[in-house]
């Protein structure tokens, strides 16, 4: 799905200021760049903000908004100093309580991360969900992901990287490579059920991404970690793109594209003939193609080139023999 | 002069923040136009006047004289487009999770004219005893993260901004995260809306094995995610019996009947996982994997699996045929021994994509 930048809606603006106000009453004085920084908005949309609010206030008893019944800052603080004062307050005190969804977002992410070494007391994590249910204006949104069990190989990983140890762990790549792997772990990534570790890998001198599912007999070692999160630039896309990507051109039901769509480069020419997409999508090798196009029968088929077509055949075809070779009265593949 | 600052919001030239879609109601040309006043002021006004009223108050007084309504506002009674202008923004205030009240007068009920609007402080401010600690501030940060992208995506910014109120500060995690929930199904949206307004609602559903799309109109109890993949829990409006749908199985628009329901109560959400954990723990599978292979490694990984002989695993699965094509594309690695009607559907696969590439 293409990602278009939404402009700030009123009801966010208006959840901005019902949340700053609270805030800016606790603080008593701060600077703008404080509350840029606590809010991680630009000192601009402060600035605004707080223009806005100093104007704003209730009817009162005259219905005329009088000075009483405004807000006001001390403006000369905040027109020399960039500090922000407020000096009369109105109607609201404390900060408001979260919706049922919005609730629902922080308790469905908490189940989701339930894998994490981090939510691993599951008391603690219990009582916190509580608490977002109590700090609710309603009852929060039925919407919730199944909780798993804390991963071990994380729970690994997490170590290791406090003690400020390298880990090392056997992995087998999808071309079928054994190969032992030392890693300075840098960062956990996850897609839906997917999980990976992307590390500095000794051995290739370089930045690569694991499988979680793929690593075996993970430990920590007693060589100090050499490259820190702080020290290497990570991609924001979970797979780097290389120059040595094969392209392949694939037949694809448009109602699986999204199923595809990591794959397929930014520019990437689609064409839509007779309800099916042609696209490209590009791979490091073979082997991951094959076991991507043979979960997806029917629904995507490769094109060109005729290599890649083969390596897919083969890969069915090697299947099918056993079940031919273990079952003699099925029916042979025409 | 502070006093005389006041006034110039009001008086600048503003940009037109009106949501789109909205009918402008435009003033008769020979008037002149009343100064703009931004949305987000108009609402902001009108909480703040809602939040402090014990009484409430009637919808006149508030278009009357609430900043944003008050410059519209006519005295001569035709005010057809601020009402409805008041309307909305009710909608859009109550979405925040503000809980914007109304009271009927006595001996005045159904009268729209005497029903009075507040919002009760108790129920808007979080409550006194509510903090988080750091670490619990850590993990919210990273669950509202987990829906950056799409779905719930304005919830959990919201969500932030009011943990960010309370003036707690994260840890600083030793191991960085980023970790992201899809819901790339596109009826995850429209449904995520009825379930909140307890709409009944109508979608085509292809079930698995049946050539043709049926027709179901449901009332949505629960959106639940399980082996990484959104299900939904409802109700059937003829039959009353529940059922779980599978979103990616979803082959219409999501279409509002029009008609809501009665909430269900109850921890709809934990009563759709247990049934799916359920038929996960019912239906199992036994198959054979080429040692060391990519297969051996990941599905002893899965959820649940037992070794059943060296290389024989017992799995289990949802979904015979979402299990089926997950099999498939380990290709040789994997041999299914049991059931047949799975063996059956991988050999099926293996064969449509031997012959699609032959």
């Amino acid at each position: 799905m293409a990602e278009r930048p939404k402009p700030q809606h009123a009801t966010d603006k208006l959840a901005f200021l019902l949340s700053l106000v609270p805030w800016l009453i606790d603080q008593g004085s701060v600077t703008v760049t404080e509350a840029a920084d606590q809010f991680g908005v630009t000192e601009a949309q402060i600035r605004d903000a707080v223009r806005l609010i100093a104007v704003s206030g209730i009817p009162g008893e005259t219905s005329a908004y009088q000075h009483g019944d405004l807000f006001d800052i001390a403006w000369d603080r905040f027109d020399d100093h960039d500090e922000i004062v407020l000096t009369n307050m109105v109607a609201i005190d404390d900060s408001p309580r979260f919706s049922g969804r919005e609730a629902a977002a922080f308790i469905a992410g908490l189940q989701y991360l339930s894998a994490l070494p981090e939510n691993a007391d599951r008391s603690a994590i219990d009582s916190l969900m509580a608490k977002l249910a109590r700090g609710a204006s309603a009852t929060p949104s039925q919407v919730a992901v199944e909780a798993t069990d804390s991963d071990a190989t994380l729970a690994v990983v997490r170590e290791s990287v406090a003690a400020g140890l390298q880990v090392e762990f056997d992995y087998l790549s999808s071309k079928g490579l054994h190969q032992h792997r030392r890693v300075d772990p840098l960062r956990i990534e996850s897609i839906d059920a997917d999980w990976y570790l992307r590390g500095w890998c000794h051995l290739r001198e370089a930045v690569r991404t694991f499988r979680i599912d793929r690593i075996v007999d993970p430990r920590i070692t007693d060589l100090p970690i050499t490259r820190h999160a702080a020290d290497v630039t990570l991609p924001d896309t979970l797979f780097e793109g290389s120059t040595d990507d094969l392209l392949v051109t694939i037949d694809v039901a448009p109602s699986a594209v999204p199923l595809i769509a990591d794959y397929m480069p930014d520019d990437a020419n689609s064409t839509s003939v007779d309800g099916v997409v042609r696209t490209t999508i590009h791979v490091s090798h073979y082997h991951g193609l094959k076991r991507l196009v043979a979960s997806l029968p029917g629904v995507v088929t490769v094109v060109d080139p005729p290599e890649a077509r083969r390596v897919v055949a083969d890969w069915a075809r090697a299947a099918t023999a056993r079940y031919e070779s273990t079952n003699p009265t099925a029916p042979s593949a025409t | 002069m502070p006093a005389a600052r006041k006034k110039t919001p009001a008086g600048q030239p503003l940009p037109d923040t009106a949501p789109s879609g909205a009918p402008t109601s435009a003033p008769t040309p020979r008037e002149p136009a009343p100064p703009r006043v931004p949305v987000e002021e108009r609402l902001f006004s009108l909480v703040l006047a809602l939040l402090a009223t014990e009484t409430g108050l009637t919808k006149s007084e508030i278009l009357s004289t609430v900043q944003g309504y008050r410059q519209r506002y006519s005295t001569s009674g035709a005010n057809a487009n601020l009402e409805r202008q008041f309307e909305r923004d009710k909608d859009d205030i109550r979405d925040l999770g503000v809980p914007l009240e109304t009271i009927e007068s006595p001996g005045q009920a159904g009268n729209n004219q005497t029903l009075r609007y507040r919002i009760p402080r108790g129920s808007y401010e979080l409550p006194a005893d509510i903090s988080f600690s750091a670490e619990e501030t850590t993990l919210l940060n990273l669950a509202a993260m987990v829906w950056r992208e799409g779905s719930l995506s304005t919830e959990s910014r919201r969500a932030l901004l009011k943990l960010r109120s309370l003036g707690g500060t994260a840890d600083v995690p030793v191991l960085g995260y980023v970790t992201q929930l899809r819901s790339r199904d596109a009826a995850f949206e429209p449904l995520s809306t009825a379930l909140e307004r307890s709409s009944v609602v109508r979608f085509a559903y292809l079930k698995p094995g049946e050539s043709d799309a049926r027709v179901r109109t449901v009332m949505p109890l629960a959106l639940v995610q399980h082996q990484g993949r959104w299900h939904l829990s409802a109700e059937e409006a003829d039959t009353g019996v529940r059922k779980t749908f599978l979103l990616r199985r979803i082959v219409s628009e999501i279409i509002p009947t029009g008609t809501s329901f009665t909430p269900r109560g109850g921890d709809q959400s934990s009563i759709a996982l247990r049934e799916l954990d359920e038929v996960w723990n019912n239906h199992t599978a036994i198959v054979e994997v080429m040692p060391d292979s990519d297969a051996a490694t990941r599905l002893r990984k899965r959820r649940g699996t037992e070794t059943a002989a060296d290389d024989t695993l017992r799995l289990h699965y949802s979904d015979l045929n979402i299990i089926a094509d997950e099999l498939a594309g380990y290709g040789p690695e994997v041999l299914v021994i049991d059931p047949p009607a799975l063996r059956d559907a991988v050999i099926a696969r293996l064969r449509q994509t031997e012959n699609d590439h032959g």
